[in-house]
């Protein structure tokens, strides 16, 4: 049972209390077109791959399908060329704190969850799954951070939080013109899951996102075709000035992990808020919590 | 030879193809259902030469309607989210069949026996079986098909 104390949410909290035990996994020798099919039906970044005795052998995630695209492998190509190996496990009665420091370390989203025997995979550990039963814990946290602000306010205050508050600038846009292959060369250089579509009136037309590109991978589309052609719009927007209550609402409606942000006009992007930092946020979570501490891009 | 899927297989039955759009299949359910005289939850999905591909189910369908990121913001029980199955659902219309669909279909023949078939539906969780022949679909068996016919013999 979890136990509030010392200031972190997260003491007394396992992997088995968070983790998900629907696998999406593959035998290494399914294709690249099964793994991204994977991917889409499951709206998920990855699927484990397991050889004929059922142990986990590696990852492919949508960076690795897209280094497949990138690189000219047919969708037809096994799993086994564009995996990374082996996965990155953590044990199902480890701490969340120790797990997601292990992440922070490795710089990586998610872990694969092992019982007594090592390699059979009976979970999945993802960021986002910690982040959303966190919400709750930390909520109830006598170490919340806003806790003593709302004591003497009706509303809520992170929901009176201003979007700019909260958002990076680390976004970058091309232009419609620009191939899927430059449009994968900025994502791998700066780590991004969408890039914004400009189009030469310097006007955002759309965005092109992982999903996008593994879709055109799936459907044939060449890499060397334009962003046009591959793009998903129009690119969802909010004011820097905006409400974060607001934002999240946008987000939810539009199911999206982040929004643009936009400060004169509609056209003047700046920054891009997300909905893990939002939720973050949104929980009080202070920084006695490992939670509040991780930022898997650093 | 005794009782095998020929003789207890639906020969009237709807497909969709892996090009036709959420919007289009829910139709094909509608009718199928109709046409059954009850609700079908799975339907086979064929190419142009009347080949199976793949399989649209009642889980296909709770797939691609639920979240991306339901699992961070479902916890925020204070945020009002009227509206929000109308623009999940205006969003999965346009989605194609064929990127959802289950493409892993497990398929019997028409000369497949009865307990054969009772047998596969156990073990691998299976409500419904595409009767194959020479690739071609030329029907279905039902649990529910099953099961009456299994009443019938019981009932002496």
């Amino acid at each position: 049972m979890a136990v509030i104390d010392r200031g972190s949410a997260l003491s007394g909290l396992t992997v088995a209390q968070a983790m998900r035990k629907l696998i999406c996994r593959l035998s290494r020798g399914a294709t690249i077109q099964q793994a991204i099919r994977h991917t889409v039906k499951y709206k998920i970044n990855a699927v484990l791959i397991h050889d004929e005795r059922s142990e986990a052998v590696g990852v492919v995630s949508k960076v690795n399908i897209l280094g497949g695209y990138y690189a000219g492998l047919p969708i037809t190509a096994p799993v086994d060329a564009i995996m990374v190996s082996p996965p990155l496990f953590c044990r199902v009665d480890n701490s969340l704190d120790s797990v997601l420091d292990h992440m922070r370390r490795a710089r990586v989203q998610r872990l694969y969850v092992v019982g007594e025997e090592p390699r059979k995979v009976i979970g999945v550990l993802a960021y986002a799954d910690i982040l959303g039963m966190l919400y709750k814990f930390c909520h109830e946290c006598k170490h919340r951070t806003l806790r003593e602000l709302e004591a003497d306010c009706p509303k809520k205050v992170a929901d009176e939080f201003r979007v700019g508050e909260l958002m990076t600038t680390t976004f970058r846009a091309h232009e419609e013109d620009d191939s899927l292959f430059q449009i994968m060369e900025t994502m791998s250089a700066n780590r991004l899951r969408t890039v914004l579509i400009k189009g030469r009136d310097g006007l955002h037309r759309g965005v092109v996102t992982t999903t996008d590109l593994t879709l055109a991978y799936l459907h044939g589309v060449p890499a060397s075709t334009t962003a046009r052609s591959v793009m998903s719009g129009p690119a969802r927007t909010c004011a820097y000035g905006e409400r974060l209550i607001e934002a999240v609402k946008k987000m939810i409606f539009w199911d999206l992990d982040s929004l643009y942000v936009h400060k004169e006009g509609a056209a003047d992007i700046v920054g891009v808020v997300t909905l893990a930092e939002v939720a973050r946020v949104r929980s009080g979570s202070c920084r006695a919590c490992m939670i509040s501490r991780i930022d898997l891009n650093e | 030879m005794g009782v095998t899927a020929r003789d207890v297989m639906d020969t009237d039955f709807r497909t969709v193809r892996p090009e036709n759009t959420i919007a289009e299949a829910v139709k094909a359910f509608k009718q199928a259902s109709e046409q059954r005289r009850q609700k079908v939850f799975g339907l086979m999905v064929t190419d142009a030469r009347g080949l199976l591909v793949g399989m649209l189910s009642l889980y296909d369908m709770l797939l691609l309607m639920r979240p991306k990121n339901i699992h961070i913001w479902g916890e925020m029980r204070d945020i009002d989210v009227t509206g929000f199955i109308e623009e999940a659902c205006r969003r999965a219309r346009a989605i194609r069949v064929g990127d959802v669909m289950t493409e892993e279909v497990v398929t019997i023949t028409p000369d497949t026996h009865l307990l054969m078939i009772v047998d596969i539906m156990i073990r691998k969780h299976i409500r419904r079986l595409p009767v194959v022949d020479g690739g071609k679909v030329i029907g279905i068996v039902y649990t529910s098909t099953i099961f009456y016919e299994l009443m019938e013999r019981l009932a002496g």
